[in-house]
């Protein structure tokens, strides 16, 4: 629904897009460059290889790492969602004033990036009755702090879209009790934004980095803790690794443009913050 | 005892008195419907008998048995939603069969029952689609099947029609009526379009402000309004209070009586004076405007400075009176409607 | 009154317990931690104000929280920039380009961090490769010190930049094409819209996003750390090397420099969400 634009200002808006995305990409395309060649001094590498892949791929600190990360992510998130959905359910259907609370308590996190959060929680866990700090459990734990808004955003946001209220007012006056109503009626249909939801924290959490190596550092190392180690031994083993992570992030992307192309309405829009991943 | 008896209910959000001792009794298969203007409370009284909503004081008693404490579900209540609420995530077949699977039906019974409610409503063939897949007035007769398949003892439908195009919503209504009448299903419906309720309903409560104004047939409704509030709601009322009509040269005015209204069809227009029967109230003016609205000429005939609107049956091109030609209006006796006057903040 | 089953409310509300424990155990007990021991003397003992003294008058502490401050605004307002440029001529596109775009930022926003400031290392470092380049074309002057203050803000802005455009691109599509059409019908000029209608109709959402991406910075850690380890002098950054540096830990300073660092960012967000509340009215 764009009015017509003059030639002038069309090409002014695809060079500033242009200039963005080239800034943007130019350290990833570095980086790519970087990991597939064999030595670099000048303009152009000197060869091309696969070798730091390789050297990666046969390094089983590295899949260890990985599979790490993927333990924790994939944890925190499932029990995020197993917490959360049925809580934001019940206060937005029910309980109108825990759900300005949650609301409230939602918008927390944002005030407590990693590092501040690390100290009290080193604080209260290394020791004392509950020694979490150095185990999966203290990480799982936190990162429940870290995806809870964007959980929390994209249920609200689903129960919305299929008005789960008069959803369940007409299950129950059909005769369903209310768990019935949730498990029949409201969670099918809320289905695809839970999966995105879930991939999209997955993917923020893969990317983290201040609490994993504040909290667990080298007795649990996370993919972020063994880049952050290799980078004084290698530079283009480095960004090996860096493209790996991306490559991953990117197809959990593609996951979650599928699932949510397929509704006819609503886009995600996670913002994964810096100091998410810090 | 009637079959369905709300007795002096109310209920108040805050400060705000959506409900004020509403009292209504419904005989066994009347359609009854609640009429009024946005925030009247028509739709928080369906709520509060259907259970979605608690109520302050009073009673519902539905079949002889008190529902006032029951939840929704224990109520044998049916309703229809503005918007449907059909599941997205279930099949026609499997929305209708929803609520006898909740009864815990066997599955031969719940197929017979919903495959024949399928018929009943004309969707035959669309038992497998999903909501997003059928239109307005298709997804219109899944909601209504959906809770009539239970044989409820009461059925509510809130402003089920306001979604859908006039054309659909005037065959939809006649629809809902014949079902209703073959299943002999008393049922309360709530709108705030006149015609629609006018239409099919067997009688009408017109509320107002948490209010009962008038209730009676159609009939009753339309051509004896009692009180401001339903004259201005209702239909194309001349209402005028007895200052209003002071200075202007109408013959014939009743004694008592403070406010009234006259319906545009009953006035009878004559070019220049004509005899005036008795039992007739006159009044001599001039046209100021005419409008062809399709079937019916609406006049604005100005006398003494009061507007009076005045409609004729457009039967015969090439009759209508000109702008500015002097007419005589008359009225019968009867169709002088005293009226009680509504309090100020009443008015469209 | 219809009575509601006390039975399912006491269901429900056992279903939110588990949500509430959480918060509790891992949000509000560790900032109550903190806000303990950051009243307590070095030795974990009584009661002190020494920390928060400290924390504000010392030179180092106090410059960290200056340094974080200025870093924060500069690639707030650069990020906040260039973000909305982009923004706008992203709204100018079709629907399928636009919806393209829009998620090429999202999926930048997770190029931040450890593997960014590795990344700009490797391309702008001093011998990266971009510096190299530049420095066989004799344009040495356009490199820069990724290891400096002016490289970290470079980096700091990159990752700015996506979080930017998906938090102003709603509120620039929101800008009506309609309006537009109408003041040029009235007699305004492109500029003279953008100064009396649309700049002032975006105000709030500038405000609100500009806070968001301010706190975003000033709760990075990960970038300057992956960098230059603790050398550069961040709020967080001290913080950390507070907690986990090779001398003793200070854990009673550490608490009062990140709860005068919550304090900041709630008020940051107080302001964020009322310019969204603003914003949203309007609308």
């Amino acid at each position: 629904m764009q009015s017509k634009l003059s030639t002038g200002g069309k090409i002014w808006h695809i060079c500033v897009i242009i200039v963005v995305i080239a800034y943007m990409l130019t350290p990833v395309f570095g980086t790519i460059m970087f990991s597939i060649a064999d030595e670099w001094g000048g303009i152009l590498p000197k060869g091309y290889t696969l070798k730091w892949y390789e050297e990666l791929f046969n390094d089983l600190r590295f899949w260890q790492a990985i599979g790490r990360s993927f333990l924790v992510s994939i944890l925190s998130t499932v029990i995020t969602l197993i917490v959360m959905v049925p809580a934001v359910f019940v206060a937005a259907t029910y309980l109108p004033q825990y759900e300005r609370l949650m609301q409230g308590i939602v918008l927390l996190p944002f005030a407590l990036p990693g590092i501040v959060l690390a100290v009290g929680l080193m604080r209260i866990y290394s020791s004392g009755p509950i020694p979490l700090t150095g185990t999966i459990w203290i990480l799982v734990g936190v990162y429940f702090t870290v995806i809870m808004p964007y959980v929390y955003q994209s249920v609200r946001n689903s129960l919305r879209s299929i008005n789960a209220i008069q959803l369940v007012e007409a299950a129950e006056v059909l005769g369903a009790g209310k768990a019935q109503a949730f498990l029949r009626v409201v969670l099918p249909n809320i289905m695809p934004g839970l999966l995105v939801a879930g991939l999209l924290s997955i993917s923020l959490l893969l990317g983290e980095f201040v609490l994993a190596n504040m909290l667990v550092g080298g007795s649990f190392e996370v993919l972020q803790v063994f880049l952050f180690h290799k980078f004084s031994i290698s530079g283009h083993l480095v960004s090996a690794i860096i493209v790996i992570f991306f490559t991953v992030i990117f197809f959990f992307y593609l996951i979650i443009l599928t699932i949510s192309g397929r509704r006819p309405k609503a886009k995600p829009v996670a913002i994964a913050e810096e100091g998410d991943q810090a | 005892m009637s079959f369905v008896e709300i007795n002096e209910v109310s209920k108040s959000y805050g400060q705000l008195k959506v409900l004020d001792r509403v009292s209504l009794s419904i005989e066994r298969g009347e359609f009854v419907t609640l009429l009024g203007p946005s925030g009247c409370g028509k739709s928080t009284l369906l709520r509060a008998i259907a259970g979605l909503n608690t109520i302050d004081e009073g009673g519902i008693v539905v079949g002889g048995q008190d529902i006032t404490h029951l939840p929704p579900k224990r109520r044998g209540v049916g309703m229809v939603f503005q918007s449907y609420a059909l599941f997205p995530n279930m099949t026609v077949f499997e929305n209708i069969a929803f609520g006898l699977k909740m009864e815990k039906k066997p599955k031969q019974e719940i197929e017979q029952l919903v495959n024949e409610m399928i018929a009943t409503v004309d969707l035959k063939g669309k038992e497998n689609n999903y909501p997003h897949e059928l239109s307005g007035g298709q997804q219109q007769r899944v909601a209504l099947a959906r809770s009539l398949v239970k044989r409820p003892t009461v059925l509510l439908l809130d402003e089920p029609l306001s979604a859908l195009d006039a054309k659909i919503r005037r065959s939809l209504r006649n629809e809902i009526k014949e079902v209703q009448k073959k299943l002999n299903m008393t049922t309360i419906f709530v709108t705030h379009d006149q015609e629609e309720a006018l239409s099919v309903s067997d009688r009408i409560y017109v509320m107002n402000h948490g209010n009962i104004e008038q209730s009676g047939t159609p009939q009753e409704i339309y051509t004896s309004p009692k009180t401001e509030f339903v004259a201005r709601f209702i239909g194309n009322y001349n209402v005028w209070s007895r200052e209003e009509l002071q200075n202007t040269a109408f013959r014939g005015v009743p004694a008592e009586g403070e406010m009234f209204a006259v319906r545009p069809e009953s006035i009878r227009l004559t070019a220049g004076p004509a005899a005036e029967a008795s039992g007739e109230i006159t009044a001599d003016g001039s046209i100021v405007r005419a409008s062809v609205l399709g079937n019916v000429i609406r006049y604005e005939v100005d006398v003494s400075g009061l507007a009076v609107t005045v409609d004729t049956l457009f039967d015969k091109a090439g009759q209508e009176h000109r702008l500015g030609s002097r007419v005589t209006l008359h009225i019968p006796k009867d169709e002088w409607k005293a009226i009680q006057k509504s309090p100020s903040k009443t008015g469209r | 009154m219809v009575r509601r089953s006390t039975h399912s409310r006491q269901i429900m509300f056992l279903v939110l317990v588990p949500f509430f424990l959480w918060v509790i155990a891992f949000m509000i007990l560790p900032v109550l931690g903190m806000v303990q021991a950051s009243f307590q003397h070095d030795n974990g003992q009584g009661f002190t104000l020494g920390q928060y003294i400290k924390s504000l008058t010392h030179p180092r502490y106090l410059g960290s929280f200056r340094n974080s401050i200025i870093l924060s605004l500069f690639s707030a307002f650069v990020g906040l920039a260039v973000a909305t440029f982009a923004a706008y001529s992203f709204t100018r596109f079709s629907d399928k380009v636009r919806d393209r775009l829009l998620s090429f930022s999202n999926v930048m926003t997770n190029f931040a961090g450890v593997p960014l400031a590795y990344a700009f290392v490797i391309i702008f470092g001093m011998n990266g490769m971009l510096t190299n380049v530049l420095k066989k074309m004799g344009l040495d002057f356009l490199a820069f010190d990724v290891y400096s203050w002016t490289g970290l803000a470079m980096v700091y802005v990159y990752f700015q930049i996506p979080v930017g455009i998906l938090l102003i691109y709603p509120a620039l599509y929101g800008i009506r094409e309609e309006w537009k059409e109408a003041s040029a019908l009235l007699g305004a000029s492109g500029v003279q819209f953008w100064y009396r209608i649309g700049f002032p109709v975006l105000l709030p959402s500038l405000v609100g996003t500009f806070s968001v991406l301010f706190a975003n910075a000033m709760g990075a850690y990960a970038t300057a750390y992956a960098l230059t380890l603790s050398n550069f002098n961040l709020t967080p950054i001290v913080i950390g090397a507070l907690v986990s540096g090779d001398v003793y830990p200070r854990e009673e300073l550490a608490s009062a420099l990140a709860i005068i660092m919550f304090v900041i960012l709630i008020v940051t967000m107080l302001i964020s969400e009322k310019m969204a509340a603003i914003a949203r009215r309007r609308s």
